[in-house]
């Protein structure tokens, strides 16, 4: 009876950890109906741009805000600020840096390190 | 020989379980443990305590974030008219069919929903209206709103300063003549892409009655593996036609396919990224299976140089 349990023991344990590793590492959960909030760091970037660059077709700021809002941000000016100062720091294409400072002056917040990619502005914004 | 002991037992066979060695193991108890163990181990991974969501990709989102997303694809798409970028974007979301029929679909639900209350989701639909319409798509969202912008721009308040009135002159003042000089208009030029990024690897012909006059296009990198969002141009004697990979993702994300008619002659090539291909004609042929005429078709690869 105890070469049973100590057997059932041992094994329980290496069934529980052959167990973990299939369900945390090989097969993990998928997510699915995912929230916009928990979307890849890179994919925020991308979002962010591409509603930067309605912005710059459109001039409505109060739109950019709300499609910026899906991505579950407690403040979206100081989070557009971080994201372009980020992509001016990692040099990352120009046209995609023009388009985030665009927004970001957009919303009140372009800093010294913004300046020389000021170039483009949307309808009704102060060059 | 006596198989009775010294003190009167029988003896155990020789292959008796009693004369084999013990296992220093039970083996029952290791196949209930394991099998325990690893439901007990996938439950706690999967359902007690799963592994927290990050790094979530843009096809896992939600319909409703999906949705933004593809807003965000199109609006873009109508500030720089980068149908490359937009396609490839909208590949990551990995749509069911057509990804531009996707669009239209996305755009026919969120026009007859409060999505276009205000005037943020009407721009935000009206671009992906522009956006399948100019791929020669059609949605509900035709019929339900228009593709200008009808609504009142945004306004733009200006604080006002006052102004002092100037004090009255005796004499009147001459009126000031008036000249208006145009300013001269900027001309930007696009700077040019580098040519011929991308060289026609292979190209073979086949005859089927069923994909008859069929241009098969696949463009792939180094390694082979497929490139979506590749813009194909195959033109003609009068005219020309172009389109993007991975619209079919049913035959691969590197695949495009064009129709030729018959009797005529094509080039094609990656849209001003290689050299066209010599004439690929759209002659007679009979299909080897069935023994009926059908037209030559072509099947061509590109990958870089």
């Amino acid at each position: 009876m105890i070469r049973f349990l100590l057997s059932l023991i041992v094994a329980l344990v290496i069934g529980a950890v052959i167990g973990l590793y299939f369900g945390w590492v090989r097969f993990p959960v998928l997510y699915l109906n995912s929230p916009a909030a928990s979307l890849a760091d890179r994919y925020k970037d991308e979002y962010t741009t591409m509603v930067a660059t309605g912005y710059l077709k459109d001039g409505d700021l109060g739109g950019a805000v709300d499609r910026l809002r899906v991505l579950g941000l407690p403040n979206i000016p100081a989070y557009v600020q971080s994201v372009t100062e980020r992509y001016i720091s990692n040099s990352q294409d120009s046209n995609d840096i023009a388009y985030l400072v665009a927004l970001s002056e957009g919303l009140g917040r372009l800093t010294p390190i913004m300046q020389p990619y000021s170039q483009l502005h949307a309808p009704g914004q102060q060059p | 020989m006596s198989r009775y002991d010294s003190s009167g037992n029988y003896a155990p066979d020789s292959k008796s379980k009693y004369r084999r060695p013990r296992y220093p193991f039970s083996p029952w108890g290791v196949v209930i443990g394991l099998i325990l163990g690893l439901a007990g181990g996938l439950l706690y991974a999967w359902v007690v305590n799963p592994r927290v969501e990050f790094n979530t990709e843009p096809w896992q989102l939600s319909d409703a974030d999906r949705a933004n997303y593809i807003a965000g694809i199109t609006l873009q798409y109508n500030y720089d008219s980068d149908l490359t970028k937009a396609v490839n974007r909208l590949v990551v979301l990995r749509l069911t069919g057509d990804p531009i029929q996707a669009v239209a679909d996305t755009a026919c639900k969120l026009a007859s929903s409060s999505y276009v209350d205000n005037s943020s989701g009407q721009r935000a639909v009206r671009s992906m209206m522009t956006f399948y319409q100019l791929q020669g798509r059609t949605g509900c969202a035709d019929t339900l709103m228009a593709l200008t912008d009808q609504s009142t721009p945004n306004a733009l308040i200006e604080a006002a300063t006052p102004t002092l009135r100037p004090p009255a002159t005796k004499t009147p003042t001459p009126p000031i003549p008036v000249t208006v000089v145009p300013t001269q208009q900027i001309v930007v030029i696009p700077s040019i892409q580098p040519q011929a990024d991308f060289t026609l690897v292979d190209v073979r012909t086949y005859c089927s009655k069923e994909l008859s006059g069929l241009i098969e296009v696949r463009v792939q990198d180094y390694n082979g593996d497929p490139i979506p969002g590749a813009s194909i141009t195959v033109k003609w004697d009068s005219g020309e036609s172009s389109f993007v990979t991975g619209l079919k993702p049913e035959r691969g994300a590197d695949y495009a396919d064009f129709q030729m008619d018959g009797g005529k002659s094509y080039t094609v090539q990656v849209a001003g990224r290689s050299d066209p291909s010599q004439a690929l004609v759209a002659g007679s042929c009979n299909d080897p299976d069935t023994g009926q005429a059908a037209l030559i078709s072509y099947r061509a690869t590109f990958r870089p140089q």
